[in-house]
């Protein structure tokens, strides 16, 4: 292939530059997870010796970690049952079948993701609040909802699109009905899409916390909340091995995500991450309307 | 990483055209009506849930924030917004987010074309880099640059080892933290985006430019960035309206002159019980944003009516 040439300087300084960047993205991230396993919790970094018990004070008595983890937990399990919900029939209808204003419904679908959150988290709190839900569970749920249906709605349509609606067509043909297609055809081969999109909306709830912070009380905090008013109000060592559990969440979450895929035959299933493929806005006006 | 995932979409909205290939027209009516309800049937679940729980809660956010104590038809909340203190954290809010997305747009070109640039497998693994932050939650991240800046955090003993005029820097609880933090929140989104833009150029085209006698500079300027362009704007115009309303960072890293609108809402409603107020500020919020949308669509049209004349002439 013909190629533009460039010379040594340029590259060796855009090598330094760019490995300079990537190091600012993963350098607060490796901080953390190192300093969360050091005696001196703000102390010099590196580490002069090392520890666990940052760890082991979690889930001492008298913490309030263990609540808030497994509130969070409980909310993100939620938030993934209904975006799936959510999110299969939204795609189905987007990707096979004749809607009118499709591309309204689309933009519907997308726009929480580019209208601020406070916006939508101030909106969620004057519904909930009259209604007395501020602290529940499926409250925050419902709002998680929001924010984690159009990445499974973009995940799953992409899977949809990868899956030939010809094998649905033959299956039709040979008798099977609506339920027995899907159920047969249908979902086996979106499996891989959907546990993808059940996972990215966990984490999108797991870590959320704008609208958990309007929508919890005060004995309803979420992980991320309490994390939040450690960092603001009272030093609490442990925080660092908090996060480091919450960056291990995501990590281990990205890597099912690419095991699935793997798995699935990677190629023929794109968009399993709803950041891999082309990305664009989409449609500006629709979401205006 | 409460912004996750935002404005990524798998592909560009087809606006038209969403049904496979035409079929053959008589049975075509008869099955694109069981096609239709089939799509109407599925698109109800969704549609209710947002109609519900995303636009009537925006809607009623509006007719709050024009209901005056005694009920009535009001705007005083909003010109309250255009005074004194709240005016002041209104331009905050503007400035720290052009200063961010600008940063995270300039870095980001910079790492973008670099990858772009890369075999394969480095490629692929730099990418990791960017996306996995970008899966981390912001509120972590926001903590690690925390540590990392404070007065004996790693930047400032490393600047200090190398005696670096001035060191210790204060870069915490001030406006160079509070952009340091946010840019980096937003640089996996200008990555992404204009790493997407970069890998579809035909390199080949700057090959032929330099064939034709062009040096590097002009190359880069009339060939290279006309062609990265729509990304350029893309990125740019979308991490500013993902700024506008972005409270994390800023709330953690910032002092008093960078408090942003999110935060003032956040204290009118938790502190002030001052609904009214904080629903204008939100609704000032959503206008800015579709400001910015609307904007980027004028931008994509005129850039497209641009290309168009130059292929027609």
């Amino acid at each position: 292939m013909i190629e533009l040439r460039s010379t040594l300087a340029g590259r060796v300084t855009l090598a330094v530059l760019s490995t300079l960047i990537l190091l600012f993205l993963a350098l607060p991230i490796v901080v953390i997870v190192v300093t969360s396993f050091g005696k001196d919790a703000f102390g010099s970094f590196p580490p002069d010796s090392w520890t666990l018990s940052w760890y082991t004070q979690l889930f001492a008595d008298g913490s309030k970690w263990p609540a808030a983890l497994s509130l969070s937990a409980l909310v993100a399990a939620m938030t993934t049952v209904f975006s799936l919900i959510l999110g299969m029939t939204a795609a189905t209808a987007l990707v096979r079948s004749e809607l009118p204003l499709r591309s309204a419904v689309y933009g519907l679908v997308l726009a929480p993701l580019v209208i601020p959150q406070v916006v939508i988290a101030l909106g969620l709190f004057l519904l909930f609040e009259p209604a007395a839900m501020l602290g529940s569970p499926i409250a925050i749920a419902l709002g998680h909802t929001v924010l984690a249906s159009p990445i499974a709605v973009m995940i799953l349509m992409a899977t949809l699109k990868g899956i030939d609606e010809r094998l649905e067509d033959a299956a039709a043909s040979m008798g099977a009905g609506r339920l027995t297609v899907w159920r047969r055809i249908t979902f086996p081969l979106a499996m891989p899409g959907m546990v993808a999109a059940g996972i990215f909306s966990f984490i999108t709830s797991f870590d959320e916390f704008f609208i958990s912070q309007f929508l919890s009380s005060v004995d309803t905090v979420t992980l991320p909340v309490q994390v939040f008013n450690v960092l603001q109000y009272n030093v609490d060592p442990s925080v660092t091995a908090v996060s480091a559990i919450l960056i291990a969440v995501a990590v281990v979450a990205l890597a099912l995500v690419g095991v699935v895929r793997r798995l699935s035959g990677s190629g023929k299933q794109g968009g399993l991450l709803p950041t891999e493929t082309a990305v664009g806005l989409p449609a500006g006006s629709e979401t205006t309307s | 990483m409460t912004m996750a995932g935002s404005v990524l979409a798998p592909n560009p909205a087809p606006a038209a055209a969403p049904s496979p290939a035409p079929r053959k027209q008589r049975t075509g009516r008869a099955l694109s009506d069981r096609r239709t309800r089939f799509g109407l049937l599925n698109a109800t679940p969704v549609v209710v849930y947002l109609l519900i729980l995303f636009i009537y809660p925006i809607f009623s956010t509006l007719m709050l924030s024009l209901k005056g104590e005694d009920g009535a038809f009001t705007l005083h909340w909003y010109t309250d917004a255009f005074r004194g203190a709240n005016l002041e954290i209104l331009l905050t809010t503007l400035r720290i987010s052009a200063e961010t997305s600008l940063l995270a747009l300039g870095i980001g070109f910079l790492l973008a074309s670099a990858i772009s640039r890369l075999k394969p497998l480095w490629a692929g693994l730099a990418m990791i880099v960017v996306v996995v932050p970008h899966f981390i939650s912001a509120l972590v991240r926001t903590y690690g640059w925390i540590i990392l800046l404070g007065d004996n955090g790693v930047v400032n003993n490393v600047l200090t080892d190398l005696h670096f005029p001035g060191a210790p820097f204060q870069l915490l609880y001030n406006e160079i933290g509070v952009v340091i933090g946010t840019t980096a929140v937003m640089l996996p989104y200008t990555v992404l985006l204009l790493y997407a833009v970069m890998k579809g150029i035909d390199r080949r085209l700057l090959a032929a430019a330099a064939s034709m006698g062009a040096g590097r500079i002009t190359i880069f300027r009339r060939v290279y960035v006309p062609l990265v362009a729509p990304g350029l704007v893309n990125a740019g115009v979308l991490s500013f309206i993902l700024c506008l309303g972005y409270y994390l960072t800023p709330a953690l890293m910032g002092g008093e002159k960078q408090t942003m609108v999110a935060s003032l809402i956040d204290e009118q409603v938790m502190k002030q019980n001052q609904w009214n107020g904080a629903s204008a500020l939100g609704i000032i919020l959503l206008l800015l944003t579709f400001a910015g949308l609307l904007l980027l669509k004028l931008l994509k049209s005129a850039g497209e009516a641009l290309r168009n004349r130059g292929t027609a002439s």
